[in-house]
């Protein structure tokens, strides 16, 4: 039982510090880091503060910002879904098969909601841990990817280019997607009693009381495996951005998505233990791990080098997260 | 109720009690610890379902089959325990899964904070209702439980021990509002172990011990005496073995324990060949004294002298049952099932794994199987072989079991939770002469029971804690259950 | 009747599915079933088996182990990109098994200290490695390993290859070790429950730690057989062999935080690995298929266990 009462007052200013005792965790930290990356950036190159650029970089953002959505839901009630890269491999295989865009377009986001529904019964029904579900569904979905198309290659309708490359009324595309994103993300995670609720559930498993959710009425089976569903989609629906940048279907698309996803959502200060978190730190994670990748190459950093990187501050980020669990 | 009978494996928590509360009425319920109060509480609430017997309400007999369901059916609770989210704000933790909803599905923050702020109001609380609950003090949790518990308009009322967390004015502001909630015809039921309160507030009381009924009576017939009487009152049997004759050198000495930043501090000394006895009502921090000694609590501040070392507390949480465990202080759990046996490993392996601990890694595995015969004869173990795993076992040959693995390490100083706790008479009878022997042999025994009979028969000496401090000291042949509950209560 | 399926619930799943692969290839391929062949496959598996032995220890005090495949990738390149041309072939090789311990103990610091989730710490590490040794190596492939490695993995032991002896001689040793020694006792009391391990006075985060440093050579150890058994050094290693190893631990019996399968389950689930994926080649089944099988042997073991829990 913790006790406010009886805690030191250095305690309360390191909970604080870390956003242990705001809902929203401590998404100012990213935000902080933006800023100064960005005052960089303006400062050291030339090409950073171009409009094209800013333009350039919304695009990088966005399948992450995307994918970031839906892991940050899962992670909000202490679980994980290390499946979503394979599931923008599989979106962008899908799309680049040979058929109409009214059938293809359907099946991308029924596929992504079909593994969503696996991952969550497994969970909540055959009682596996979410990070084995989740990983072992990444390779079978992998698997189905390579199956579709072995190597990069092929081509998407012209439809799903349009509707991410291309611009209306002078606005890029991106701009929208940006937009829509945010609302629908906002509408679910804290404009909903189903937000509401996943809060609830993970607040219960991180402070050791995962029958108080229960206790309260919550439908709470039914939430995580709706959780993981939304996961899938989200995930889905940034392989089908990925799918219109780059015109084509590849199977390695998505690999670096699931860990990167889950730096972004840590990094904007959700707690991996569930029930801290919000919509406005994830997207700041997202971005902020954009501008990272965007600064890098403008360094002209090794790709290699800058995935080393990455890695670093996922374990920094994660390190410095406290646990009271050990083990996976 | 009627008839409402609950039993936990063996045990019989609750037995065929039966009562009536009735609107517009304050109801006490009392007892001692672990007379079957919270219990049959929980049933009425939907958390445990009764095995017999019947809950009607208004005449209509009801099953709940969650806390749900019975505030659905007008029942409504605050536990003692944590049952608020503490990563959710007061007004989330008010409306949690009845939130009104506004346009298009949001739910409706402002309307959820002008009626908390309504309903904390009537309590004479001025808090914000977005504060989250974590950022909560305990007595201002206690008051957004009972807010809770008044929001839901339900017909009962279950307030279990309220004042638990509260000062004096709290308790006012609180007694005021039950005087509220009586007017409007609500029925109350009030657990407390506080008399002055029981006596300003409730109308009727009911009193159980063990699990049984023991009368129901309006208060004004009653003086706290009388009800002290009636709480009390078991025989002694003779389960217990004669007490030491006398005692030995000084085998653990705790200076200036401070618990919490305004406690006081408190000192004892544990001698060798006597059982000491921490003694008092249930979570008045008798579990955290034992457990500073160990690491897994964290005191503002204190010493301990032991195996001729004095360590300063608070001491490492990681490290502090296997440093004491080398200075020959053994430490036996209260939750036997999740913090005390490896259940699906053997017998063998439970009673020998303290003795493995005290080997470094990389040696051999010390021989244990004639150690674990040997105990499993000494104490009587109940098993076919050693190999057998202990979750097969039942509860009183399962403690015996986790006695025996500080036997089997050779402890001069054994600081046991419960020793009794889920265990049949007999291997109680058993447990108590086994730990006199002990004593006997010259080992140091620091005891902490919720069953007082327990405490007075087993020990030599008795603590009463109350508040996070020491209030008394009773030898333990002078002890009675009234002495030490008037210890308690009218410290 | 139940008893029966409970009692079968406890039998890892691996002599099952050993059993069933050796039946099918008996009968759709009789020519194979001889000992210099089988050899052949068995042979092939044997890094895996090491790194079993690894995977199977963290597994049991209820971690993961997905660094791996960095050290793999790292030792791998360390040989044969000529980097330490100038070093004996053996202090190279103590060097690769110092580089695995050094990444257990970090693993297991990060785990066991400071409580990070072992499969986000684990990967992380992997990222880091790979990112490093890529940037070492430009993205171009690395020279070819030292022929003499090569010959010390052909040779053989009677008719058994002598990287099986290896892995065989270190599952045996594995076995004395976690049955007849004191480390043995507090894995399998970690794994049991940590919380009653702390109360009898094992020393939780060490055994968690120390689990980590051991993974960490036997990836350490794995890598250099791997190495031999190649010509060429390879940036193409990917998370594949610690997850093969994952699914083969399940398959063997032992899941987190339960060693029903013992040490020897697991060999068996590693043999599996060794003729499935003969089975499924011969009957023309294309990679990607046993990247689906891969993920549905975790799934399907980790179901059987899941559910077997929640009964219990």
């Amino acid at each position: 039982m913790t006790q406010p009462t009886g805690t030191s007052r250095k305690t309360r200013a390191a909970n604080r510090l870390f956003g242990r005792n705001s809902r929203q965790g401590n998404w100012w930290a990213a935000l902080l880091i933006i800023v100064m990356t960005t005052i960089l950036l303006i400062a050291t190159t030339d090409d950073f503060a171009t409009p094209r650029n800013a333009s350039n970089l919304l695009a990088q953002a966005m399948p992450l910002i995307i994918v970031a959505i839906g892991q940050m839901i899962v992670i909000v009630l202490a679980g994980m879904d290390l499946s979503v890269g394979s599931v923008m491999s599989l979106t962008t295989a899908i799309l680049a098969l040979d058929g109409a865009p009214i059938v293809l377009i359907p099946l991308v986001f029924l596929a992504a909601a079909a593994i969503g529904l696996v991952n969550g019964i497994a969970i909540v029904r055959l009682n596996v841990h979410p990070i084995i579900a989740t990983l072992s569904m990444q390779f079978i979905v992998l698997g189905i990817a390579q199956l579709l198309r072995p190597v990069a290659g092929g081509s998407v309708p012209d439809v799903v280019v349009n509707v991410v490359t291309g611009a209306f009324l002078g606005i890029p595309a991106p701009v929208f997607w940006a937009v829509a994103v945010v609302a629908i993300g906002w509408k679910i995670v804290h404009g909903s009693r189903f937000g509401l609720h996943l809060f609830a559930i993970g607040g219960g498993v991180a402070s050791g009381q995962s029958d108080t959710a229960h206790n309260f009425g919550l439908k709470d089976r039914r939430n995580i495996v709706l959780a993981y569903i939304l996961s899938a989609l989200f995930a889905a629906l940034a392989g089908f951005f990925i799918a219109g940048r780059i015109a084509s279907g590849d199977p390695g698309v998505g690999s670096q998505f699931a860990l990167d996803s889950i730096t972004a959502v840590a990094i904007g200060g959700t707690q991996l233990s569930g029930g801290v978190g919000g919509l406005h730190g994830t997207i700041l994670g997202a971005i902020l791990m954009a501008l990272l990748a965007n600064g890098m190459n403008l360094a002209n950093l090794s790709a290699f080098l800058q995935g080393a990187i990455k890695g670093v501050i996922l374990l920094l980020v994660v390190a410095l997260q406290s646990r009271k669990k050990m083990g996976l | 109720m009627t008839g409402v009978t609950k039993r936990f494996g063996p045990t019989i928590a609750v037995n065929d009690v039966s009562f009536e509360i009735w609107p517009g009425r304050v109801h006490a319920l009392m007892g001692e610890n672990g007379a079957g109060k919270s219990t049959l509480m929980k049933m009425l609430a939907g958390v445990h379902r009764p095995d017999a017997g019947q809950i009607a309400i208004a005449g209509r007999g009801v099953t709940f089959a969650n806390p749900r369901e019975a505030l659905a059916a007008g029942v409504s609770t605050v536990f003692q325990e944590l049952s608020l989210l503490p990563n959710l704000s007061i007004a989330e933790n008010l409306f949690l899964g009845r939130e009104p909803v506004g346009r298009m599905g949001i739910p409706d923050r402002t309307e959820m904070a002008r009626r908390t702020t309504a309903v904390l109001a009537e309590l004479g609380m001025d808090l914000d209702p977005n504060t989250l609950v974590a950022n909560l003090s305990i007595a201002d949790r206690q008051f957004v439980e009972i807010a809770h518990g008044i929001k839901a308009d339900a017909q009962v009322l279950i307030l279990d021990e309220p004042t638990a967390a509260l000062n004096a004015a709290d308790v006012q502001v609180l007694n005021s509002q039950i005087e509220k909630l009586r007017a409007a015809g609500k029925a109350i039921i009030y657990i407390s172990h506080r008399m002055d309160e029981i006596f300003a507030i409730c109308d009727d009381v009911t009193v159980m011990k063990d699990g049984n009924h023991v009368a129901t009576q309006p208060l004004s017939e009653l003086t706290p005496d009388s009800l002290i009487a009636l709480m009390v009152g078991r025989e002694l049997s003779d389960l217990f073995p004669d007490r030491a004759a006398d005692v030995g050198p000084v085998r653990l000495s705790c200076k200036n324990l401070t618990l919490g930043s305004a406690a006081t501090p408190l000192s004892f000394d544990l001698h060798a060949g006597e059982i000491l006895g921490l003694a008092g009502l249930e979570g008045q921090g008798q579990s955290e004294i034992v457990r500073s000694l160990i690491g897994r609590h964290t005191p503002f501040g204190g010493e301990v002298a032991v195996g001729g070392q004095t360590l300063h507390l608070p001491i490492s949480p990681e490290r502090g049952v296997r440093f004491m465990q080398r200075l020959g202080v053994g430490f036996v759990p209260e939750d036997r099932k999740e913090e005390g046996l490896l259940l699906g490993a053997s017998i063998a392996e439970n009673i020998g794994i303290g003795l493995q601990a005290a080997r470094p890694g990389f040696a051999l595995l010390a021989r244990v199987r004639d150690t674990a015969k040997r105990i499993m004869r000494d104490l009587d173990v109940k098993a076919q072989s050693p190999a057998m795993p202990v979750g097969a076992l039942s509860g009183g040959n399962q403690q015996k079991v986790l006695l025996g693995r500080y036997l089997a390490a050779d402890m001069d100083v054994l600081i046991i939770e419960e020793p009794t706790r889920g265990v049949d008479i007999g291997a109680k009878a058993e447990i108590y002469r086994l730990l006199r022997a002990l004593a006997g042999q010259g080992k140091a025994i620091l005891v902490l029971s919720r069953e007082t009979v327990e405490l007075i028969g087993l020990c030599d000496r008795l603590l009463i804690v109350h508040d996070r401090k020491l209030v008394s000291e009773l030898a333990g042949r002078d002890a009675t259950e009234h002495a030490i509950l008037n210890a308690a209560l009218t410290s | 009747m139940g008893n029966l399926l409970r009692s079968m619930s406890r039998i890892p799943p691996a002599y099952f599915v050993f059993a069933a692969l050796l039946a099918t290839l008996w009968i759709t391929k009789p020519q194979l079933m001889n000992m210099n062949v089988l050899g052949i496959f068995i042979r092939q598996v044997a890094p895996l088996g090491i790194l079993v032995l690894g995977q199977m220890l963290v597994m049991r005090v209820r971690s993961i182990d997905l660094s791996g495949a960095g050290v793999l990738l790292l030792v791998n390149y360390l040989i044969a990109s000529g980097l330490l041309r100038d070093v004996p072939l053996p202090l190279v090789l103590l060097l690769s098994l110092g580089i695995g311990c050094l990444v257990g103990l970090f693993n297991g610091y990060l785990v066991a200290r400071r409580r990070v989730s072992a499969v986000i710490a684990t990967l992380a590490v992997t990222v880091i490695i790979t990112g490093f040794v890529q940037f070492l190596a430009s993205g171009k492939p690395p020279g070819n390993m030292p022929d003499v490695m090569n010959d010390i993995y052909k040779m053989k032991w009677g008719p058994v290859p002598l990287p099986v002896v290896l892995w065989v001689a270190l599952t045996g040793l594995m076995a004395v070790f976690l049955s007849r020694f004191v480390y043995g006792r507090f894995v399998m009391a970690v794994g049991e429950n940590p919380t009653a391990s702390h109360f009898s006075g094992v020393p939780v985060e060490r055994t968690v730690l120390i689990a980590h440093v051991l993974a960490g050579f036997f990836a350490g150890v794995a890598a250099i057989v791997q190495s031999a058994s190649v010509a060429v050094g390879s940036l193409r290693l990917g998370l594949e062999m610690p997850i093969d190893a994952v699914a083969a631990t399940i398959l063997g019996g032992v899941v987190f935080g339960r060693g029903d399968g013992g040490v020897w389950g697991p060999f068996f689930g590693v043999m599996c690995f060794a003729f499935l994926f003969v089975v499924m080649t011969s009957f023309g089944v294309p990679e990607p298929g046993k990247q689906i099988t891969r993920g549905a042997i975790i799934l399907l073991a980790a179901v059987f266990y899941g559910l077997s829990t929640r009964n219990s």
